[in-house]
């Protein structure tokens, strides 16, 4: 299977170009002038890309499936032995096509996003070093590597999240990233370590070998994918380690396209995806993984409802879209999950890009309800952003179209109730975007002030590219209904042993799209209805609500719940260790020793009073009760 | 002879530096004799092979024999290389009495490496005993507030374990045929009955667990850490902790295999609970020296541990987490101190936004912060990656609280990361200046031995890949013997 | 020297022994209960002479000289002894103007 490719050194490159970017950005610091990191910056990414590119066409004209590349030998102990290598093959090329590609187009809009930063050499530093992470992610042959970058890129998150490091909001806010993305990776290194022991290897190649030879079930490979799977439920922002991803907004606007957006987030995806194999064996994790899919799509996208901060929305839909990939993995369908983070990284860059352009435009607003009326001012802003909400609703024959049909079919093969339980959130999806959309762009402009302005070239020409990409990226992987081949899927079938299930018939297939298309259309009409027609405007702060929307708005009061039930406990119990446990038993003990020795010292230093002749007393009675002692004996 | 060069060459510089009161003639003298130390310990690496002995009490068995294995090299190597910048970090300070201080310092250094060279157990607590004194003056005369009370503390502490392992050196040394003796060799052979050795572990251990030290054997740490001044501290806690694990690895495992094994699962226990608590109380404490000193009671308890479930993995992790441990820790008490010096409080309730004014301090401690959390590519990673690797083999428990490190280390390290160096800037700092071409000179080595190692642990692996061998291999019979007897 | 042991062999030991304890007794009590220093130095010497004698009689009884050698190391002791003793007692004197043992309580603590 692996044999030589030529010229496949050049993968090297791909992380080596970001890494090269982080250093010269990062130690030159202030002696660059104040675009010169942003271009060097995005620059290596670019070339990232094109050697992706490269790689790509080298491993497609050498009709091998995959190649590894082994830098140096990282950890040999024992039996372990564990390479700084890099595996490619078509579904690490996806990925870096998709981390380098969406990558540098954000890196470019960020040149013109973060113009007026100060710290704009670090922000870029921090971008590509996250950009490496990223990569050594994708690209790593062995779990352990790719732990490298998984947790490479939870410290490139924690550090652009708190990016902006006076406020102490976003502080926590970043902490609370990384501390719940470590939870997760406990879960990870431990499954790591079972793995490890199971297989005595934690390559891919080794560890795939041998699990296709075993049977579907063991306890051991149930225990491996459930704690693999704790990793990437932290990583992925799932139930119930989804409540960072909100937070992470706190990042500017870029971060959140690129790390809590494209590509960080669908890491925990990436993960299982590459681990397809373990998870066919193990149904009751499989099980685990379409529960926690589906729910989270679902409250995610019912928290977006009544969400008014335009980042916030985008990141509930976020949790909710990695939600479906999520379905669409416990449902086996490992390729459609590849697809939707493909498709997903294009839409939602461009709706997290263009929020930021808006951003911009207002001034720093967030608040949905004070915007309005932008569509004129804002026309590549505004035609990009619709085709980006086009596609994350799932309208033919948009990107997300075509992927979020598949994981619907493929839900509806699998169970009728899962499938409307998915259509449902989708609908919530197109509800809450359409929201957005219409209250954002239409309407009157409601902040007074404000001089809304489209953005310059620098940042919307990448919304552009972004856009087509959106609008067109669904035709990569036409399913045969419409006289496609499936040429993503069948492009990744090499890397990802989807589950075979019993096809649908085309038939049921075009009457599920059109139940799906003209429930979609009925909901965009009635969100058109409400915030267009009638104007409504969600309400303000402390109006008063019913019990529903309370619960809706303070997002089922799960964040308090966290802090009830976790930090809470967790400081006062720490309180107690040092305030009582410390401070009242251990240290007394020990000073309680020393204390008696001085007590006794005291007291017997009473017996000697100065007095002589009741030393010499004491002296004789010593020495005749020694003798009668003697004599007993 | 190589080895008495490495042993005497600091103490004697340290002596002929005495008379010279000047500062500018002490430091850097003292400076190159350490330096010159490493450079021939760095030479040893390359050819490990070098012994030295000759007999000295000949009537009581005990020779002056020197040697070293892998495990005594890389506690070796950690001192050497950490005193050079410890020395450092009294350049451009105002300190009193510059020429005992150093002296002083390098006495420790001397009594230090005799701890890990000694090949005979009476001259290993003769060295024990002897780093102690330095310490104890170091810590008494430049120690910071409430000095007095907690050295005693620290000394009457850390005496009484020693004599709990006199005791049992004692008590070895009359168990050896005749002529009896106190080499590290003759005492690998006894041949102990199970039942003595079941008591004597506690003998021994206690002196270790004392230095290293173990829940519950901790509370004289964190005071000591807090008051001691900064070349005190990193000496305290990079190396001399270091001095419990290797007496450990040195006395328990080859002289008692039966009682290590029989108090296993015991100590594991203690070792883990102290790395939960350890770290929840470095969540609460606003002090940073305080909560370093508890974070690093965390790690070392991971370590030991570790050391105790004697696995191949386990034990490799542990050696390579001595060196991270003992870099890392002793660049965080740096920058601590860098931190009190220039605000004159490392009170973290009243610190905050220091990266506006020094960028570049905040930048270092974060690289630091993150080796300590065992972030990949740092060594504290490898480290704790095989470490918890050798705990999974002994359970999936041990291997899933000692794991916990990893969230509750980056919980209170984070904390007081932020806490310190991010927020909004304090008035009463806008003075302060960022860090200077001394702490880089400082910093940025220490720096590149955590990121080195995490890169290229290799080196490390097989200088002690050999010894751990030999050790697991003293445990490996008894071990099976035992198993065979639950059978 | 035989005719000597032998003419001392002539009392019985008995005698001796009761004789050394009486003078020792003596002594002591004198210690305990005497307040002038003086006399506690005296006391002492008579119990060290009791000591001696009984050291010398036992030397005779068994024909080993090397007893008797002790006692002459011992008067010598004594010798310094009491010089040392008498000078702290001149001290004393002049310092407290009393040889009272009593008053030199200062030694506690």
């Amino acid at each position: 299977m692996v044999g030589t490719i030529p010229n496949i050194n050049l993968a090297y490159l791909v992380p080596a170009f970001p890494l090269m970017g982080f250093l010269i950005t990062g130690l030159a610091g202030k002696r660059l002038k104040h675009n010169q990191g942003g271009i060097i910056a995005s620059a290596m990414i670019f070339f990232s890309f094109i050697i992706s590119v490269v790689l790509f066409y080298l491993l497609r004209s050498s009709g091998q499936d995959s190649a590894t590349i082994t830098l140096f030998n990282w950890i040999a102990v024992g039996n372990m032995n564990i390479p700084f290598a890099f595996l490619i093959d078509h579904l690490s090329l996806t990925m870096m096509l998709v981390v380098t590609g969406v990558g540098s187009l954000i890196h470019v809009y960020s040149i013109g996003y973060m113009h007026d930063d100060e710290r704009v050499n670090s922000f870029f530093a921090q971008m590509n070093l996250f950009t490496f992470s990223m990569l050594l992610l994708v690209m790593g042959a062995n779990y352990l590597v790719l732990f490298i970058g998984w947790e490479g890129v939870g410290l490139c998150s924690y550090l652009l999240i708190g990016f902006w490091f006076k406020n102490p909001a976003f502080n926590y806010a970043a902490r609370k990233a990384f501390i719940m993305n470590r939870i997760g990776d406990l879960g990870f290194i431990l499954g790591i370590i079972l793995l490890f022991f199971t297989f005595k290897s934690v390559s891919f190649s080794e560890i795939f070998a041998q699990a296709s030879l075993m049977h579907a079930g063991g306890p051991i490979i149930t225990l491996i994918t459930l704690l693999l799977l704790v990793g990437a439920v932290g990583k992925s922002a799932q139930i119930p380690l989804y409540t960072w991803l909100p937070d992470a907004m706190a990042g500017p606007t870029p971060v959140s396209a690129l790390i809590h957006a494209a590509t960080m987030v669908t890491a925990g995806i990436y993960m299982i995806a590459r681990s397809s194999i373990l998870y066919n064996l193990a149904p009751i994790t499989l099980n685990v993984i379409t529960a926690i899919g589906l729910t989270t799509a679902i409250v995610a996208a019912i928290i977006g409802l009544r969400q008014n901060d335009i980042k916030k929305v985008l990141a509930y839909s976020t949790v909710s879209q990695l939600g479906y990939m999520f379905l669409a993995l416990g449902l086996g369908a490992y390729s459609s999950a590849v697809f939707h983070l493909t498709t997903h990284a294009f839409f939602k860059a461009l709706l997290f890009l263009g929020a930021g352009s808006i951003i911009h435009a207002m001034g720093g607003e967030q608040d949905i309800r004070k915007m309005g009326g932008l569509r004129k001012k804002m026309p590549i802003t505004y035609f990009t952003f619709l085709a980006a909400t086009l596609a994350i609703s799932g309208i033919p024959p948009f990107s997300g179209f075509f992927s979020k049909d598949m994981i619907l079919s493929k839900a509806f093969e699998h169970n009728v109730i899962l499938y409307f339980l998915a259509l449902g959130g989708a609908l919530l999806t197109c509800f809450y975007m359409f929201r957005l959309f219409y209250l954002v762009f239409f309407g009157e402009q409601r902040l007074a002030g404000a001089h809304p302005h489209e953005s310059p070239k620098v940042m919307t020409i990448p919304l552009i590219i972004l856009g087509v990409l959106s609008v067109f990226g669904g035709f990569l992987n036409i399913p045969s209904l419409f006289g496609g081949n499936l040429s993503f899927s069948n492009f990744l079938q090499s890397a990802v042993s989807s589950k075979v299930s019993e096809e649908i018939s085309s038939t049921t297939e075009i009457e599920l799209i059109i139940l799906s298309l003209v429930l979609l259309i009925l909901v965009i009409g009635i969100a058109y209805r409400t915030y267009v027609r009638k104007a409504n405007l969600p309400a303000r702060d402390g109006e008063p609500m019913s019990i529903w929307s309370r619960i809706v708005v303070n997002k089922f009061y799960i964040d308090k719940t966290y802090m009830i039930l976790v930090e809470k406990p967790y400081s006062s119990f720490s309180n107690f260790l040092f305030n009582k446990v410390e401070t009242k038993v251990l240290n007394p003990i020990v000073d309680g020793i020393g204390e008696a020795t001085s007590r006794i010292g005291i007291l017997t230093r009473k017996l000697q009073r100065g007095n002589m002749s009741f030393y010499f007393f004491a002296m004789v009675a010593g020495i005749l009760l020694f003798i009668v002692f003697i004599l007993t004996i | 002879m190589i080895l008495l060069i490495i042993l005497f060459l600091p103490i004697l510089t340290g002596l002929f530096l005495l008379p010279f009161r000047s500062a500018s003639v002490v430091r850097p003298m003292a400076l190159a004799a350490s330096v010159i130390n490493l450079l021939i310990t760095l030479s040893l690496v390359l050819s490990p092979s070098a012994a030295y002995a000759v007999e000295w009490i000949s009537f009581l068995g005990i020779n002056f024999s020197l040697g070293f294995d892998g495990i005594s090299m890389i506690m070796i190597l950690l001192t050497n290389l950490l005193f050079p910048f410890i020395l450092l970090a009294g350049f451009n300070r105002e300190q009193r009495n510059v020429h005992i201080l150093n002296f002083l310092i390098l006495f420790t250094q001397s009594a230090l490496l005799g701890v890990f060279l000694a090949q005979n157990a009476f001259l290993f607590y003769v060295f024990w005993e002897l780093s102690l004194i330095p310490v104890y003056f170091i810590l008494l005369i430049w120690g910071g507030d409430g000095r007095k009370t907690i050295t005693f503390k620290f000394f009457i502490y850390t005496l009484t374990g020693s004599l709990l392992l006199l005791f049992g050196i004692i008590y070895l040394y009359q168990l050896t045929p005749v002529p009896h003796t106190t080499d590290f060799a003759a005492f690998n052979k006894l041949n102990i009955p199970a039942t003595t050795q079941i008591w004597l572990f506690w003998i021994l251990f206690i002196a270790f667990a004392i230095k290293m030290p173990v829940f519950p054997f901790h509370t004289w740490q964190p005071p000591t850490y807090n008051m001691a001044s900064t070349q005190g501290v990193m000496i305290l806690a990079g190396v001399m902790t270091k001095m419990g694990i290797y007496g450990a690895l040195r006395f328990l495992f080859p002289v008692i295999p039966q009682g290590v094994l029989y108090w296993q699962n015991t100590v594991i226990v203690l070792s883990l609970i102290g790395v939960i608590y350890a770290s929840l109380i470095a969540f609460r404490k606003t002090n940073l020296k305080m909560l370093i000193a508890f974070s690093s009671m965390a790690h070392i308890s991971l370590m030991v541990a570790a050391m105790f479930v004697l696995n191949t993995y386990a034990l490799q992790g542990l050696l390579i987490q001595t060196i991270s441990h003992g870099v890392t820790i002793a660049a965080l008490f740096y920058i601590a101190s860098l931190i009190k010096e220039k605000t004159g409080t490392i009170e973290l309730p009243q610190l905050g936004g220091l990266k506006l004014q020094a960028p570049k301090m905040a930048l270092l401690l974060l690289i630091v912060v993150l080796g300590s959390i065992a972030l990949p590519l740092t060594a504290g990673f490898i480290g704790e990656f095989l470490m918890i690797t050798g705990l999974f083999q002994q359970s999936i428990w041990f291997a899933a609280i000692g794991g916990l490190t990893m969230i509750l280390g980056a919980i209170y390290m984070l904390y007081a990361y932020q806490r310190a160096m991010l927020g909004v800037q304090k008035s009463v700092f806008n003075k302060i200046t960022d860090i200077r071409a001394l702490d880089y000179l400082i910093l940025i080595p220490l720096i590149v031995v955590i990121i080195g190692l995490g890169i290229y642990p290799q080196p490390i692996f097989n200088l002690f890949d050999q010894s751990i061998h030999a050790t697991q291999n003293l445990i490996k019979p008894v071990a099976e013997a035992v198993s065979a007897l639950a059978h | 020297m035989k005719d000597i042991s032998s003419a001392i062999q002539l009392i019985p030991l008995e005698h001796y022994i009761l004789l050394s304890v009486a003078l020792f007794s003596i002594g002591l009590m004198g210690v305990l209960f005497r307040r002038n220093t003086i006399i506690i130095l005296m006391c002492i010497e008579l119990m060290f002479n009791s000591v001696n004698l009984l050291v010398t009689a036992f030397a005779a009884y068994h024909s080993d000289p090397s007893g008797q050698v002790f006692v002459f190391f011992i008067m010598i002791v004594a010798a310094a002894e009491v010089a040392v003793g008498l000078s702290i007692l001149v001290m004393m004197k002049r310092n407290v103007d009393s040889v009272d043992i009593n008053l030199l309580n200062r030694l506690k603590w």
